[in-house]
């Protein structure tokens, strides 16, 4: 994809004014970010009970507990909004004015996404810190581990993104785009590394969960930041993941083109 | 008697509504089956790993996930949709129009409005528990039935006196839509047995927010678990809840000014 230097300008123009924006909702971005924190530590506290003293499939309490914490800030930073931020643009015929204005209005919906992403992060460091000051968990991370891990969160950011465009954009067709992205959501719970780590799931559902694209958007990263992947793993992993974005690139822009050739704003 | 006669009407309007959007009713039907069945499959996933989770086996695990289910259905279809009614009308100011009825406030701000297909999650949870029930093989007496409906009616007074209680807020902060969202968090500990939790969670969900009592009592109730804490506690809490929150409303209320003034 090839993106004008004006449109970057425009993009940035934009994420600046949705962080000013942003700052209004303060307390409902705090009840996000505690919503990020607290989901997991139901699983956290299934898992660590199981444990007990020794270990699940080779995983101790304390490296459900550095799973579960990272699962936070994960979540946190790869959550596609979109099918609340773009969603209703489309159904309430907001998207009109953006349609007039020299770049895609997906950007706006990308602008939005990050500065929701760096406001709510603010307010989510402090409780999270807590967490890790109460948990202990046992972090076996390397510096490449690190690297390897920010590219796989920025991919995994990106996918999601991409994935929660598309469901958005549903909204051209029909009322009901929420209840199909709910169906996704359900999905990435069993199969992207919520309820359980990948690794613990049973066969055939682990391989299920290799193959589809739900644990690219969120379990992937939390792997290869706490080295459960050996080198096999990780090349298939980032593999598939590219993959999958690539094949999520290219359906949001073929729904994109399909869904406003039909689009017609409330009232015309 | 009045009261039910009121409830009544607001219950007939709810039908006829949903009876309009039938192919909806169908969709969210499919969706609520959907949820039940990933929550399942959830558990399976973590009974695969054992077949002890504190003290529960998958059976009865699979009985306070019905629980849940059931209490959810019911706070769906009777409770939050009256009190998010309450919190919009406050902001805008036209909850003007409750207090003009002659109607007490807090009968006709939680009974109004019935979002009816809910009740498939009630339904649902209540087939959960049954299989559960059955794999168990349990032998339920009449009075262990007895002693869960009083438990189960406690649990319902106790989720009904949150959300009450989270919703008078509202006379104090106007812009409190997010507040049940809190309530939820909460709850959503309640899909697993109090006793995962660590310590001080557990005296968390147990005396301050007591989730405890709304699923793993319960639950412990009819699967013949030694019970967490005495069983006719709960009831007595639900009453006491009920009461407390009650109280908070007509205080809330009298600091109601409306819109304009």
């Amino acid at each position: 994809m090839i993106v004008r230097r004006t449109t970057l300008a425009g993009a940035l123009a934009l994420t600046r004014a949705e962080i000013a924006d942003m700052f209004q909702y303060r307390t409902q971005l705090f009840i996000y970010a505690l919503w990020s924190v607290i989901g997991p530590i139901v699983y956290l506290a299934v898992w660590g009970s199981i444990a007990g003293d020794g270990d699940v499939g080779g995983l101790r309490q304390s490296d459900f507990a550095a799973y579960y914490l990272t699962f936070m800030l994960v979540t946190q930073l790869t959550v596609a909004i979109e099918i609340y931020t773009f969603g209703p643009m489309i159904q309430q015929g907001e998207l009109s004015p953006h349609l007039l204005r020299p770049m895609n209005p997906v950007w706006v919906a990308a602008a939005r996404n990050i500065s929701y992403k760096s406001v709510s992060m603010l307010l989510m460091i402090p409780l999270w810190f807590g967490f890790v000051f109460i948990l202990r968990p046992e972090f076996s991370v390397t510096v490449g581990s690190v690297a390897l891990f920010v590219a796989a969160l920025m991919l995994a950011a990106l996918l999601s993104f991409l994935v929660g465009t598309t469901f958005a954009l549903l909204a051209f067709w029909t009322t009901r785009s929420y209840s199909f992205w709910e169906i996704w959501v359900w999905l990435t719970f069993l199969l992207g590394g919520q309820v359980a780590p990948v690794e613990l799931l049973p066969g055939f559902v682990q391989n299920l969960a290799t193959a589809l694209p739900m644990r690219y958007t969120l379990g992937f990263p939390i792997e290869v930041l706490l080295n459960r992947l050996d080198a096999g793993q990780l090349a298939l992993g980032f593999a598939l993941q590219i993959l999958w974005l690539a094949a999520a690139a290219l359906t949001v822009r073929a729904v994109w083109r399909a869904g406003i050739r039909q689009y017609s704003a409330v009232g015309a | 008697m009045r009261i039910t006669r009121i409830v009544a009407a607001f219950l007939r309007a709810a039908v006829l509504k949903e009876t309009a959007y039938r192919a909806e009713l169908v969709g969210n039907l499919f969706r609520s089956l959907t949820g039940i069945v990933v929550a399942i499959g959830g558990l399976a996933v973590v009974f695969s790993h054992t077949s002890d989770l504190s003290g529960w086996k998958l059976e009865q695990a699979m009985v306070l996930m019905g629980v849940y289910y059931l209490v959810q259905g019911i706070v769906q279809t009777a409770l939050s949709p009256s009190l998010n009614e309450v919190v919009q009308e406050v902001r805008k100011g036209t909850f003007d129009y409750v207090l003009l009825k002659p109607v007490p406030s807090l009968l006709l701000s939680s009974t109004r409005r019935f979002v009816v297909w809910h009740v498939a999650d009630v339904i649902l949870g209540g087939t959960v528990i049954a299989v559960g029930l059955i794999r168990l093989e349990a032998q339920i007496t009449v009075p262990m039935a007895a002693v869960f409906v009083a438990v189960m009616i406690g649990a319902v007074a106790i989720v009904f006196s949150i959300w009450l209680a989270l919703t008078t807020l509202v006379f104090w902060f106007v812009r409190v839509e997010n507040i049940t969202m809190i309530f939820q968090l909460f709850f959503d500990t309640g899909r697993y047995p109090v006793e995962i939790y660590p310590f001080w969670l557990r005296q968390l969900l147990t005396f301050v927010f007591p989730v405890a009592f709304i699923t793993t009592v319960p639950a412990q109730t009819i699967t013949g678990r030694e019970p967490l804490v005495a069983i006719w506690l709960a009831p007595l809490v639900g009453a006491l809840a009920l009461l407390a929150a009650a109280r908070f409303w007509r205080i809330g209320l009298s600091r109601y000014t409306s819109a304009s003034s």
